[in-house]
């Protein structure tokens, strides 16, 4: 006997992720912070700034890959597996014939295709009204992507690991990313934000003072963080106990 | 399969200081099985195991000859009923069957998750999502996804809570029929009367540890026989105290007010049927005849310290 193959037990794992991940409350809330960003992308672009790439490329990197990016992406990404696991339900996925790394994928796709439009449709109407051109535009979608792929593994596998999983999650984000990672070279390679930074930065030619990620690993770096953290989910579901 | 279908051997499980499950060791086979214990006993962490959802600190467990813990393949011939209630709440009955029909890797899910509600009488085109279902109505649905592939073993925890009684009957014949068709059905239950009327092979467990097992019948004869004290309300106490201890199914009476005999027997079957015609020969009214001591968990105690 072998786990189950067909592509239509991933589909099933992905729908029901999806329909268990997207509450009103969820997108009510995190809709609500991206129009806050279309309105001071509105406000850049009207303030009559002499340099909109330079202001909009550190609107986006401020509010949206240091803010809107990780928070609404740990909402989705730790509830994935994170309430499953909490309220007991995950039980009617472990018992079954499919292999522990599906669940997982499943979960780390239905969570990134949640967050994605809801974050990066605002963030690219900012970009847009800031001024800063069809640059900055791609520079934030590639920027929020990247970023978004790591913190999903990361937050997937949070979900799974801890209670509480948006407690920690937002410590990480506000203590480590906001705080200890801004003012130490080494920290901040260990923080996600960089590597989204450093693509935003890359793109549109605008420098930041910290520390600055060279090609190829401000694309690898974000790849391997989510593939480690999916691993780590994989082997954490495998192993631990069900309720 | 000609050997038991499920055997557990030394299993012992503990969650930091406290012992869950204390060296239980025991062997299932077809047919449905009561694991029966008060509330706290252990069974759920056993049920739990047999399932592969946690592992024992010490000892084996073997489903069908595999490990349920490390055979993901073994899934397929297992079912459960949790015990809690909760479903995927934005799913119908029918969605969450067919996931996992679809999960299970059935050729046809729509027609499994079709029998399956079928089976537990609840309607495949019922579009309400199970977040607004009764308890018992959940626990319907949960039956039905521990059944729509057919597992060889199928183990059920506390299946009959918030069922109405017709509901339940139609459970436990449900069960029965499972188990007579060569499968392993393990049912907990803290309810005597309940164990009683699956007519099955009983395992009782308390404080972690297995008390007794073997055929209901013989565990509720060495219930019966364990000493009781019974309160008889009659309209003729002392005559009726005189009339039980001559047939002897009274070891001892003790007066109580006005109407009250307190009695002790170590024969409680012999003693219901002496009661009523204690009565008649002394010409006394029957009001209330209760046990005492009746209580699960005083049961449990007597079969512990036996």
């Amino acid at each position: 006997m072998s786990p189950v193959r067909t592509p239509g037990a991933v589909m099933s794992l992905y729908r029901l992720m999806l329909s268990t991940q997207v509450t009103r409350a969820r997108v009510i809330g995190l809709s609500a912070l991206g129009m806050v960003s279309v309105l001071v992308g509105f406000a850049i672009g009207h303030a009559g700034l002499a340099d909109p790439l330079r202001q909009g490329t550190r609107f986006i990197n401020g509010f949206g890959l240091s803010l809107l990016v990780p928070v609404a992406t740990l909402v989705f990404a730790s509830a994935s597996l994170g309430d499953p696991n909490e309220d007991g339900t995950l039980v009617y996925l472990w018992l079954r014939p499919v292999s522990r790394a599906k669940i997982v994928g499943a979960a780390a796709l239905a969570s990134f295709s949640v967050t994605w439009p809801i974050v990066t449709i605002p963030l690219v109407i900012a970009a847009a009204l800031t001024g800063g051109g069809r640059t900055l535009v791609i520079g934030t979608v590639a920027g929020v992507t990247i970023s978004m792929v790591a913190y999903v593994g990361l937050f997937v596998a949070l979900g799974l690991r801890v209670k509480r999983a948006l407690v920690w999650g937002l410590l990480y984000i506000f203590v480590w990313e906001g705080f200890v990672a801004t003012g130490n070279n080494t920290a901040s390679r260990l923080a996600v934000r960089t590597y989204g930074r450093s693509v935003l930065s890359h793109i549109t030619g605008e420098m930041f003072r910290v520390t600055d990620i060279s090609s190829p690993w401000r694309w690898l770096v974000p790849v391997a963080v989510a593939l480690a953290g999916l691993a780590y989910a994989t082997r954490r579901l495998t192993r631990q106990d069900v309720a | 399969m000609t050997g038991p279908m499920i055997e557990v051997q030394g299993v012992s499980k503990w969650f930091g200081d406290l012992v869950a499950v204390s060296d239980v060791s025991f062997e299932v086979g077809p047919g449905v099985t009561a694991l029966l214990g008060p509330n706290g006993a252990g069974k759920s962490t056993v049920l739990r195991m047999l399932c592969g959802l946690t592992a024992p600190a010490r000892g084996t467990v073997r489903i069908l000859g595999g490990d349920p813990r490390r055979d993901l393949a073994l899934t397929r011939q297992i079912g459960l009923v949790p015990q809690q209630e909760v479903t995927f709440e934005t799913l119908t009955a029918f969605e969450f069957v067919r996931l996992a029909a679809v999960l299970h890797g059935l050729d046809r899910p729509d027609e499994a998750a079709t029998a399956a509600l079928g089976v537990v009488e609840l309607d495949p085109a019922d579009r309400r999502p199970t977040s607004t279902y009764s308890k018992g109505m959940r626990q319907r649905v949960k039956v039905a996804q521990a059944i729509v592939h057919q597992p060889q073993v199928i183990v059920l925890d506390e299946p009959l809570t918030g069922l109405d009684p017709r509901q339940r009957l139609h459970m436990i014949t449900l069960f029965q029929r499972l188990g007579d068709d060569g499968r392993c059905v393990v049912v907990s239950s803290h309810v005597l009367d309940e164990v009683e009327r699956f007519g099955s092979r009983v395992l009782v467990m308390v404080q972690g540890r297995l008390a007794a097992e073997g055929d209901f019948h013989a565990i509720r004869e060495l219930m019966d026989d364990r000493p009781h004290r019974v309160r008889v309300r009659s309209d003729r106490p002392r005559a009726l105290a005189t009339a039980l201890l001559d047939s002897e199914a009274a070891v001892a009476v003790r007066l109580e007010g006005t109407d009250t005999v307190i009695v002790d027997t170590d024969q409680v079957s012999r003693f219901r049927r002496s009661v009523a015609a204690a009565a008649q020969r002394s010409d006394a009214h029957l009001w209330e005849v209760t046990p005492l001591d009746d209580d699960l968990e005083s049961v449990f105690r007597y079969l512990v310290g036996r």
